[in-house]
């Protein structure tokens, strides 16, 4: 049957509008100086507390660090047969926060979600910082720090290759490919925005600073078609990533035999999860960006809310993840999983199993309720639950898994030392830190997306990109 | 310089303006059109009239260039070079190439999107484009929208330009000079780029190079080579004496050489001879006999050895009768703890050759003091 | 697919000549193959209404515009659920042939005597109803809203089925975890995967993409849905690009971790499938599902193109029956079957489902007109 749209069109409630992307009038130059004027400034003295409140985080991280290569692997609390605990556990925790990052970018702007626009600079931005953290895990935790270029396969005296059969490897190439691809994807959406700065700054250094790092960007339209293609190109091969990237570091896992780890289902859960950690952090940081640097109007709370729904969504599918464990623990008919299974819920790290469900899966359903993904309080009360439960996660699959596999007479309990607590901490310390300094150093909104999508921005042919 | 006019530049507060000139301006036909914005215009493409961007077939085509790279160099490094079977896979395990023939395909794509943008495509960094130091381009990153006629030959008419700038609705009208652009490819420029690139590799390598053979020499990585524990042929502060190695403690034994036949040499008389008469354990008794025995007890056994005449000792003669009559178990008894001068030899024969030296020893005797009997031929 | 009309006498007499075949074949070819074949259409027209729903039930959820012109096809797809349940109801005779936990002998068994219960007719059939149940609920609140709303033009309907939709996952995470491991991993049930649910979800909602792309370029073609556009076919052929990434990563992660673990008891199922001439047909799948569509639609041009896009579509559906034989029918044991008995079912069940999409496509406006944000759909760029 024909039907002709226009003529029966029926008016959109209220309750079915969504709410602008900006408040209030917000115009391509009044966007410059709100969000371009930060770099010019000197912060405020709350930055520099907050500052030293990271570094001195990332300096007892250091310091662990250092103790750990003067004086070995010994000052882990890893033994046999927990081989591999927090070194593996924050490796998996940071790689996964970095995953929000790219989804925001990446795949948002394939499916042409515009609320993204105003976050994504930042998300990208604890990508990359977030990827800094957990390469840091694998390098440190071999035996022998200064020889971790071995991993890579280059021609060398001892005749010898890497052994590519090895997950570990596959995880050395997808971790460095992932951080290289995000950070050329940061810095090509920088461009533009640096030449904003280069344009408008009146101090000599820093002009000749943004205009060698602007490449001599002009703005021509010929550069904006490649460019816009570059970009597209470079999304959907991010995207790519996302996907492959905490796959095949949950094949580090689901290669092997130990029950509770040889799961097939590793790969979309870890991602799901990735995604859920990530999406939280971003959540968490925005709060306070947005507070603290008065970006409330390009911020907004439907950003907020529309994040907060997908931390809803990927706790949906992480409760799918969980049953479905549960229930091949059963279904397998096989005692070596089921006891796994009960370790989780029962055995001597079940706090832990309970944590990992508790933050990931109940406290989140919060979200359900508008009141709850509106209000601070409630929001980061669930992200910071997701963070820790995330990593608890970790932690109950890994240790849990390791210290009673099949060999009773090999089970044992693990007990983290100082040193390892010093290291995490350390790591959070290095991703705020980073954090403040972008925070202050480059523009955390990209300016140059964020007015294409204002309105009036586009020529108008009455059409809509939703 | 050529103080010529390249290009005349106009702005335009909003992006219809800017969409409503490009038509009018490109039907003037006084030169190339090209806009300048802060952001990309939707159907500027189409309305300037640009080629599509080859950026796509490039991705392409590198990309499957990265996955053949990639699962080529895996194959011929885990099947062709160095073989290996490891977890018990065979050497040529497509699957596990998988994975890292996706990483780099990617690898390869997005580097060909990102490089061959902006080195390539839009031939940046490039700083000497006129627009650059105008006074329009501050608008130009911020909020307005500039449209430039660019000479497309020596018959650039700047004026008449402008005048089309004009009526189309611009405002700010600039005229910009020619751009710096000395010719790319030089060979100057390309000799000083490849020669600073080789510099730069070799001043690399070397650095990398040193480092990686001196830092290990350094505290804390040295300390896996300073290792408390014991070295072979090495000072040793854990011992008394210094020493690394030790002696064996007194009364240790080398397995084979337990000293079997303690107690009185009577009660070894029931010791069974557990060799039997083979023609080779007559040989190894032989032999034995001849690097242990003969220098004391002679070559046949009389107790003529070599060495007595010069220590004045009397070994036993083994072909007295008091010998021939020992039972097996106590010559044995005596090769193991030694008698009177002759020092126990437990330490230096194994088992087996103590009993092959005791047949050996038979031998002897029975050769001193054959029979008739012991001429008859032995049936085959 | 720009075939004519296919004259409603031509189709009814195809499937009166499956019928017979498929009778048939019962008797000639043995209940095994029968109820093998069976099975097989059950779970293919189940999925691909699963899927089709699931395409709906995501629209609402993420409050998508530029879909809302091309929502009413997936909705008349997924009414192949209708029919799905008597072909279902029928498929549970397969459970005590085909399946051996629900055999006698299971009670016994080192492995299925645990999970006996759980594998019997009885449970089974509970199960089955109940999913049946929950999609006609579905159904019900989705489609019949949907249809409603063309005739009352009241948005209430959009409140309701944004209410619904994570609802709806909810029952569909259950469903298709249910089709996936009772129907088809249940024919092997000493057998495990738990990515096996993901696996049939990507299926099925592959199938749901290719079976709209097809519908929409048939109407398109019959003049109906004026104002679909090439933006709404690129969105289409990026989802069925995406997709068919998405099915390949579950299908060789699945893979690529047995394989590389070599545990025996899971091992065997690959096994079996590159024995012979299963063999030929896992490279088919391999190439049919994944090599062939993607880079038949990986340029941006493809992904628009109308004539590309039916191709490619055809092709997935294709593959989507050939994926399901070939998790379906290694149960028999041997090579594979094919012969008068599948080309029979396939006459008859092909035609079935065509005769009830052909019914379908009568249902309702082409378009939701009564969908407030059907405009902005209309209007949707690039």
């Amino acid at each position: 049957m024909r039907t002709d749209a226009s003529v029966h069109a029926v008016p959109i409630p209220e309750g079915l509008l969504e709410p602008a992307l900006t408040v209030g009038r917000v115009t391509p130059g009044s966007l410059d100086d709100q969000v371009l004027a930060f770099p010019e400034t000197k912060p405020p003295k709350q930055w520099y507390l907050a500052l030293a409140v990271t570094l001195t985080a990332l300096g007892i991280g250091v310091a662990c660090i250092g103790y750990t290569f003067t004086t070995g692997i010994g000052a882990w609390g890893n033994s046999s047969p927990v081989f591999w605990a927090f070194d593996i556990i924050n490796f998996v925790f940071w790689v996964g926060i970095g995953h929000a990052g790219t989804l925001i970018s990446a795949i948002l702007f394939l499916f042409r979600k515009r609320w993204r626009n105003a976050i994504a600079r930042f998300a990208e931005a604890m990508t990359i910082f977030a990827v800094m953290c957990a390469v840091i895990f694998p390098l440190i935790h071999v035996g022998r720090p200064w020889l971790a270029y071995w991993l890579f396969p280059y021609p060398n005296e001892r005749a010898l290759w890497t052994n590519f059969r090895s997950p570990l490897l596959w995880d050395v190439f997808a971790v460095n490919t992932y951080f290289s691809v995000s950070l050329m994807f940061w810095y090509l959406g920088l461009i533009p925005d640096i030449a904003s700065m280069r344009d408008r700054t009146t101090s000599k250094l820093r002009k000749t600073i943004y205009t060698v790092l602007a490449l001599g960007w002009r703005g021509a339209a010929s550069h904006w078609q490649h460019y816009e293609k570059a970009y597209l190109l470079l999304a959907g091969l991010a995207t790519g990533l996302v996907l492959s990237v905490h796959s095949v570091v949950s094949f580090d896992f689901a290669t092997s035999v130990v029950p509770g780890w040889h799961m097939t289902i590793f790969p979309p859960y870890f991602v799901a999860g990735a995604i859920f950690a990530g999406f939280s952090m971003v959540v968490i940081v925005l709060v306070v960006v947005r507070e603290t640097m008065q970006l409330k109007n390009l911020i907004t709370m439907r950003h907020l809310d529309v994040m907060n729904k997908v931390i809803l969504a990927m706790s949906c599918i992480m409760a799918y993840s969980y049953m479905m464990e549960g229930f091949t623990a059963w279904y397998s008919m096989n005692e070596y999983l089921h006891h796994g299974f009960m370790n989780i819920i029962t055995g001597t790290y079940g706090w832990a199993g309970w944590v990992t469900i508790s933050c990931n899966i109940f406290i989140p359903q919060l979200l359900w309720f508008k009141k709850c993904r509106s209000s601070y309080f409630w929001m980061i009360l669930v992200a910071i639950g997701v963070t820790i439960g995330m990593w608890f996660e970790r932690f109950v699959i890994i240790v849990i898994s390791l210290h009673q596999d099949y060999l009773p007479s090999a089970w044992r309990i693990y007990k983290p030392t100082m040193i390892d607590f010093g290291i995490l901490l350390g790591t959070f310390g290095l991703f705020f830190t980073l954090v403040l300094i972008f925070a202050r150093v480059l523009p955390v909104i990209a300016t140059t997306e964020v007015k294409a999508i204002l309105p009036d921005a586009q020529p108008s042919h009455g059409g809509s990109h939703e | 310089m050529s103080k010529k006019s390249y290009a005349v530049l106009g702005l335009f507060d909003t992006p219809d303006a800017l969409m409503h000139a490009i038509p009018k301006l490109r039907a003037a036909k006084l030169g190339t059109v090209e806009a300048y914005t802060p952001y990309p215009i939707h159907g500027i493409d189409d309305a300037l009239g640009l080629r599509r961007s080859p950026l796509g077939g490039m991705v392409l085509v590198m990309g499957v260039l990265g996955a053949l790279t990639a699962f080529g160099f895996q194959y011929w490094i885990s099947a062709i070079d160095y073989p290996i079977i490891t977890g018990g896979k065979s050497a040529a395990s497509w699957e596990a190439f998988v994975p890292i023939m996706f990483e780099v395909t990617v690898l390869f794509a997005t580097f060909t999107a990102g490089l061959g943008m902006l080195l390539l495509l839009n031939r940046l960094p490039f700083f000497g484009h006129p627009v650059l130091s105008s006074k329009a381009m501050k608008g130009i990153t911020r909020d307005r929208y500039a449209l430039a006629l660019e000479a497309e030959s020596e018959a650039f008419d700047s004026a008449a330009a402008a005048q089309a700038l004009e009526a189309a609705g611009a405002a700010d009208i600039e005229v910009l000079p020619a751009p710096d652009r000395s010719p790319f490819l030089t060979s100057d420029y390309i000799l000083r780029t490849l020669g600073s690139i080789f510099v730069a590799c070799l001043v690399a390598g070397l650095g990398i190079y040193s480092l990686i053979k001196w830092f290990p020499l350094l505290a804390p990585m040295k300390y896996m080579q300073d290792q408390p524990r014991l070295n072979a042929q090495k000072a040793s502060t854990f011992f008394k004496d210094g020493h690394g190695m030790q002696p064996p403690v007194p009364g240790t034994v080398a397995r084979g050489y337990l000293p079997t036949a303690t107690g009185t040499q009577e009660g070894s008389a029931t010791l069974v001879n557990p060799l039997p008469r083979t023609k080779d354990v007559f040989a190894q008794g032989r032999k034995v006999y001849i690097n242990r025995c003969e220098v004391c007890h002679g070559a046949l056994a009389n107790g003529a050895g070599s060495l007595t005449a010069a220590y004045g000792a009397k070994p036993a003669n083994l072909q007295a009768q008091q010998f021939r009559d020992y039972p097996d178990g106590k010559i044995y008894w005596a090769i193991v703890n030694g008698k009177n001068a002759m020092p126990a030899h437990a330490a230096y024969l194994t088992e087996p050759q103590r009993w092959a030296v005791v047949h050996y020893v038979r031998a002897l005797q029975r050769a001193q003091n054959a029979t008739d009997e012991d001429l008859k031929v032995v049936a085959p | 697919m720009s075939q004519p009309k296919p004259t409603p006498p031509l189709l009814l007499g195809a499937v009166a000549l499956g019928a017979a075949g498929v009778l048939g074949s019962y008797f000639a070819a043995g209940p095994e193959r029968f109820w093998a074949n069976w099975v097989l259409w059950f779970v293919l027209m189940f999925t691909l209404g699963l899927g089709s729903l699931f395409i709906v039930a995501l629209e609402h959820l993420v409050s998508a515009k530029w879909s809302v012109p091309i929502r009413r096809i997936p909705e008349r797809l997924a009414t192949l659920l209708l029919p799905a349940i008597p072909v279902g109801l029928i498929a549970l005779g397969a459970v005590p042939v085909l399946y051996p936990g629900a055999r006698p002998e299971a009670a016994h068994h080192p492995i299925l005597a645990g999970k006996a219960f759980w594998l019997s007719l009885p449970f089974f059939s509970v199960r089955t109803v109940a999913a049946f149940v929950l999609c006609v609920i579905a159904l019900a609140v989705l489609v019949g809203g949907s249809l409603k709303q063309d005739v009352s033009r009241d948005p209430a309907f959009n409140f309701r089925a944004r209410k619904f939709a994570p609802a709806f996952m909810a029952i569909f995470a259950l469903v298709i975890t249910l089709v996936a491991f009772d129907w088809v991993s249940g024919l092997t049930p000493e057998w495990y995967s738990d990515i096996f649910g993901v696996y049939i979800f990507a299926g099925a909602f592959l199938s749901g993409l290719a079976a709209t792309a097809l519908s929409l370029l048939y109407l398109q073609g019959e003049g109906r849905l004026e104002g679909v556009r090439q933006d709404h076919l690129y969105n289409l052929g990026a989802f069925l690009f995406a997709f068919t990434v998405f099915w390949s990563y579950i299908g060789f992660a699945q893979y690529m971790l047995m394989w590389y673990a070599n545990m025996p008891d899971e091992v065997i199922y690959y096994k079996v499938r590159l024995a012979g001439a299963w063999r030929a047909i896992t490279f088919a799948l391999a190439g049919l599902h994944f090599i062939l569509p993607f880079f038949a639609l990986v340029t941006r041009d493809a992904k628009r193109d109308p004539k590309r896009l039916r191709r490619v579509a055809l092709l997935m559906l294709t593959a989507h029956v050939l994926d399901i034989y070939w998790l379906i029918f290694p149960a028999l044991g041997g090579s594979p079957r094919f012969g008068w008995p599948e080309l029979s079912f396939a006459l008859f069940f092909l035609g079935g489902i065509l005769l009830w999409v052909r019914g379908a496509m009568q249902k309702g406006e082409d378009m939701p007109v009564g969908d407030p944000f059907l405009r902005e759909g209309l209007e949707f760029r690039l």
